[in-house]
Parts: C-alpha cells; sequence; structure tokens
C-alpha cells in the first residue's frame, strides 16, 4: 500500500511535468494550426542549455530560465523561417507533419555532434527530502509541482483576463474573422511561439530533473508524454491538456509501481489508443478556452 | 569489385525499392502518412526469422530467447513476413484510420512506432529485447553454401524476383478502377465519397497491402543479414522511406523506385566512402547525414513537391480536357 502512496507523490511530480509541455504543446497546435512534432528535440535543446549553464555553478532553477528563453527563440525561428514560410505556401496539413519531423531529425543531430550520446545530469538532482505523511518528496520535486501550478495559473490569467489572451482565443477560433477585426493575427501568432516555445524550454528543464539523467533520445519519450496528454484532453486546449496531464502523469506511476517502469511510455499509449477509438475528440470536447483547429 | 559488396549494394537496393513501393502506394497513390511504416517492415523481418529459426531451445540458438522457431523451408518464411505484415495492419488501420482526422493519423502512427519499439526491446521473452534475433537461417543454406559467390548470385536472384512481383502488383493498384479509387480519396476525400466511395475501406485495403509488401521487404532483408534488433528499426528509418518517396516522386512507382535509389541506398554508399576519409568525431559523419536527408526533404518540399519524377498526369478518354487538347492540336 505505502508503494501506491508513493506512486502517488511520483504522479503529482509527473503530472506537473507533463502538464507544462502539453499545455505548450496544445497551445500551439490550438493557435497556430502545427503539430509540432520538432517540441520534444527543442525541449530536449533546452535542457542541454540549462545543463550548461547549470555546469558552471548557478542553481538550476536559474538555469532554467535560460532553458526557457532558449527554447522561446528556438521555437520562434523555427516557425519565423520554416513552418510560416511552408505554410504560406499552403502547405497542407499533412505536408506540414511531415516537415516538422524533418526538423525534429534535424535538431537532434545536429545536437549530437555538440553534446555527445551519453546521458548527462544536473548537479542538484537530489536535494533534501521532505514527508508529507507517507508520501517522499525531494525538496526540487515540491518545487516543480509548485512551478507548474504557478505556470498554469499565468496561463489560465493570461488567456481569461489579458487582451493577448483575447486575441489568442480570437485567432485559435477563426483566424480570418480574427484578422478582420483588426487583431494583429500574426504577431498574435509570433507571441504565442515565444511563449509556448519559453513552456517547452522550461518543461524540458524540469523532465531533465525529474528524470534524473537525460540524453538526446530522451527527446522521443518528452514528445509521445505531450502528446498522449494534449490528444487525451482534446488537443488544442489548453485545460483538456492539464486534465490529461493530470490523468497520464498519475496513471503512469501508478502503472509503473503496480507493474514495470519500463511501460510508463507504454502505458501513457495505450490510454492514447482507449482515447482515440472511444473519443477521438477528446475529453473536453468543444470546451475550455481554445476550440480544436481545423 | 568484389561480388559480397555488390550482392550487399543490390539487396538493399532490391529491399528499399520494395519497400519505398509500398510506402508510395500508402503514402503517395492513397494519402495516408504512415510514420510506423518500419514496423512492419520489423513485423516481417521478426516473422520470417522465427518462421525459419530452429526452437529456442536448440543448441546453438539457447543464447536467445524467443517464441515460434519453426525450421520452415524457404519460400514460407518469406510468404509468413508478408501475411504478418498484412496481419498487423489490421488492428492498426483500424483504430488509427477510422475516424481520426489525417494529421491525427499521422501522429497515432508515428507514437505507434516509438511505442512497438519500446515494448519489443523490454519484452524480451517475445523476441529477445535488446539483443534481437541473431543466426537467422539463409534460404537454401543446407542446398548451398552461403560463403561462396554462387550463394550470392542466388540471394541476388531472389530479391529481383520480389521486386519483380512486387512491382507488377503495385502497378496493377496504381492503373485499376481501385487505384483512380485511392487517388481520387487521396485529392479530394469528400468528393470521393460523395460518388459512393467508402474511404475507411479504401485505406484499410491499402493500409493491409502496403504492409504486406512492407513485411516481404523486411523478410528478405533479415535472411540477408541474419540479424534483427530493435535498433535497426527505429522511427527515423520510416523519415528515410519518406524522403525517398518524396525525392523520388509521389504517386508513382518509378519515382518510389528513382527514389530508392537516390536517397537510402546513395546515402549508404556515400557515407561508407566519407567514413573511410575519418572526418571529425566519429559520429559526425552519421549524424550530418541524418540532418542532410532532413534538408533534402524540406528542399524537395519548398522547391520541387512533385519530386524528380512527377505523377502522370491521367486523362481519360471522354473528360472534356483530352477533346479541348485535341481540338488545339488540329
Amino acid at each position: 500500500m505505502s508503494l501506491f502512496v508513493a506512486a502517488f507523490g511520483f504522479g503529482l511530480v509527473s503530472m506537473s511535468v507533463i502538464a507544462l509541455a502539453a499545455v505548450g504543446f496544445t497551445m500551439q497546435f490550438g493557435i497556430t494550426n502545427m503539430i509540432n512534432l520538432a517540441y520534444g528535440e527543442v525541449m530536449i535543446a533546452s535542457a542541454y542549455v540549462a545543463y550548461y549553464i547549470d555546469q558552471t555553478g548557478i542553481s538550476i532553477w536559474v538555469a532554467m530560465i535560460g532553458g526557457a528563453i532558449f527554447g522561446a527563440v528556438f521555437s520562434f525561428l523555427i516557425n519565423r523561417f520554416i513552418y510560416a514560410p511552408f505554410m504560406r505556401k499552403g502547405t497542407a496539413n499533412l505536408g506540414m507533419v511531415i516537415v516538422s519531423l524533418a526538423v525534429s531529425l534535424m535538431i537532434a543531430n545536429l545536437l549530437l555532434p555538440i553534446v555527445g550520446y551519453y546521458s548527462v545530469s544536473y548537479r542538484e538532482r537530489f536535494g533534501s527530502i521532505v514527508r508529507l505523511g507517507s508520501v517522499v518528496l525531494t525538496v526540487n520535486q515540491m518545487l516543480i509541482i509548485a512551478l507548474a501550478v504557478v505556470v498554469m495559473l499565468a496561463i489560465h490569467a493570461l488567456l481569461r483576463y489579458t487582451r493577448l489572451g483575447k486575441a489568442m482565443r480570437a485567432t485559435a477560433a477563426n483566424p480570418t474573422l480574427a484578422r478582420s477585426s483588426g487583431i494583429p493575427t500574426q504577431r498574435v501568432i509570433d507571441i504565442v511561439w515565444l511563449i509556448t516555445g519559453a513552456l517547452c524550454g522550461l518543461a524540458g528543464t524540469v523532465a531533465g530533473l525529474d528524470s534524473e539523467t537525460f540524453a538526446i533520445a530522451s527527446g522521443a519519450g518528452f514528445l509521445i508524454t505531450a502528446l498522449a496528454a494534449a490528444v487525451l484532453g482534446g488537443a488544442g486546449q489548453p485545460y483538456g491538456a492539464m486534465v490529461g496531464a493530470v490523468v497520464i502523469g498519475m496513471v503512469t506511476e501508478l502503472s509503473a509501481a503496480a507493474w514495470s517502469p519500463d511501460y510508463k511510455q507504454v502505458v501513457a499509449f495505450g490510454i492514447l489508443v482507449v482515447v482515440m477509438v472511444l473519443r477521438p475528440q477528446g475529453l473536453l470536447a468543444k470546451r475550455g478556452a481554445l476550440a480544436a483547429a481545423g | 569489385m568484389n561480388t559480397y559488396y555488390a550482392a550487399n549494394l543490390l539487396i538493399f537496393a532490391g529491399v528499399d525499392i520494395i519497400a519505398c513501393i509500398a510506402l508510395n502506394l500508402q503514402f503517395g497513390v492513397s494519402g495516408i502518412v504512415n510514420f510506423s511504416f518500419i514496423v512492419f517492415q520489423a513485423a516481417g523481418a521478426y516473422a520470417a526469422a522465427v518462421l525459419s529459426m530452429p526452437p529456442d531451445t536448440a543448441a546453438d540458438y539457447s543464447f536467445q530467447i524467443y517464441v515460434g522457431g519453426y525450421q520452415l523451408p524457404f519460400p514460407l518464411p518469406w510468404i509468413g513476413g508478408a501475411v504478418v505484415g498484412g496481419l498487423l495492419a489490421i488492428p492498426i488501420g483500424i483504430v488509427v484510420l477510422r475516424k481520426l482526422r489525417s494529421d491525427y493519423q499521422a501522429i497515432a502512427l508515428l507514437v505507434t512506432s516509438i511505442i512497438a519499439n519500446t515494448v519489443i526491446t523490454n519484452a524480451r521473452p517475445f523476441l529477445n529485447g535488446a539483443a534481437g534475433l541473431a543466426l537467422v537461417p539463409q534460404p537454401f543454406q543446407d542446398q548451398i553454401d552461403t560463403a561462396t559467390d554462387t550463394y550470392q548470385y542466388v540471394y541476388i536472384g531472389l530479391t529481383a524476383v520480389a521486386v519483380a512481383i512486387v512491382w507488377f502488383v503495385a502497378a496493377r493498384i496504381v492503373n485499376s478502377p481501385f487505384g483512380r479509387s485511392l487517388r481520387a480519396m487521396r485529392d479530394h476525400e469528400l468528393a470521393a465519397t460523395a460518388i459512393g466511395k467508402n474511404p475507411v475501406a479504401l485505406k484499410m485495403t491499402i493500409f493491409i497491402v502496403g504492409g504486406a509488401i512492407a513485411g516481404l521487404s523486411g523478410a528478405i532483408l533479415v535472411g540477408f543479414l541474419q540479424v534483427w534488433a530493435p535498433s535497426t528499426w527505429l522511427y527515423p528509418e520510416t523519415i528515410i522511406l519518406f524522403a525517398a518517396v518524396i525525392v523520388g516522386g509521389r504517386g508513382n512507382n518509378l519515382g518510389a523506385i528513382l527514389g530508392a535509389l537516390l536517397v537510402p541506398v546513395g546515402f549508404e554508399e556515400v557515407t561508407r566512402l566519407l567514413i573511410r576519409l575519418n572526418i571529425g568525431p566519429p559520429n559526425l559523419i552519421p549524424a550530418l547525414e541524418w540532418v542532410l536527408i532532413g534538408l533534402f526533404i524540406l528542399g524537395f518540399l519548398w522547391f520541387r513537391p512533385e519530386g524528380v519524377r512527377p505523377e502522370p498526369r491521367r486523362v481519360f478518354e471522354g473528360s472534356p480536357e483530352p477533346e479541348v487538347e485535341r481540338v488545339r492540336a488540329a
């Protein structure tokens, strides 16, 4: 029983990491209509940027900001110089999926010669332990949960209470109408790539911290969990992605305790298959801040 | 140039051609972005391997654990590979192709590919996990000494026959009314549905046919390599084949063959040459090769999305366009 209580604690951490990743991914899709399969690789690249800052002796919590800035700028540039031109050219959604997968492959293999094949870890990966009843977590894990809660509230506030958030929702719902109504959709989309890129960078660093070690090869796994949470909640919908993250994070950790940690991603995939068969539109269909694009 | 090198080159070319024809049927002709294509090749390879290998209790084979081990003679393992590839397409197709939007289908298939690899890597008793299968028997190895040049020619011949059969089948499909329906669905699914075509049935059929051909390509490959492991079918391998079909020209089988010769075979050869030059750290060249494949895809999609050899425009008698052309010619 205590195994499951401990797994519940890890589930809280997992869902925080997944939520950070999935919300950024799903907002990219919802607002810019782009299934960005390079998301996992940008996460890894940002995690490495944070790693190099971390190696200079700066705290990982500061290095994380570096990772987030890198993720924001990198995502922005990928969109500016690759995705946006292809979209303007009228490439179909399917073509864009192939483009983003090619980009993902290129990022991973440009990074390989720079960072090498071996796994790395941040200096502060353990930290002291906090006990809450039978739930045992490290200080780092507590901070990850707190960070995720703060970021989720910030996203909620952004979408709900700011002019920018309103413009984002309008762009997601109907880009042409939004433009006709005087919303500078191009600028909104640029800002969305910066914000979601920052989330992506933050999520990459946090995922690296949570999984203790990471390597280039971790990118695919990062992408799959973010994808699973986003699709589960209804792709394009930030609140759906949050719900998806809670389900996937908790179920994968409990299954790891009950079965084997090797199959965490497989369980996430199993949930994804069930959703795709029974409810392809996701749990929160046509609800939440952003309607599914297309 | 020694025979083994030539055999290596020709057999890889044959396998890549078969795979590209299958992917072209799915992606080029029918518009299904099958990002888990390599899984079907892998399934065929594993099936052919366990059909031809002795049980894992046999003396020389006890270092690995796997299901099956039926010691079937050629050509049963190859046929088995194709059958398993086709059968695997059924459950995956049912989950992915029925309700999902086309770009969702693509990501669902990508995720399937990554997960299938994870499962096979971790579930060791099934197909020997990460270490994979080794000492897979070659066709006719009891009759002909596999170390001789003759055997290399025999294997090249077998591969060539398989390529010819696949080419024939694919050509028949592409030029048949069924092929027309597939293209209609690819170009305008709603319109095809409106004239009574069932897109789900069309997609399922071509998904199964493509899966079977992919399985055959895996069977040929494993018979030659004699080893098969999860590291040989990671999802980027599918991207190489996509690059080949895009570069060669989507929607026509000649384009697929051209792409197979230009991309997987061409890259393999160039890498072999470059690695000999010893530039930079050991993994630099293979990594840059992947970057180049990505650039190839982006470059072709940008500058020449129809590929080196574009799909021929098909005009039919009785349609208004030839009339116009005839008038113009007159």
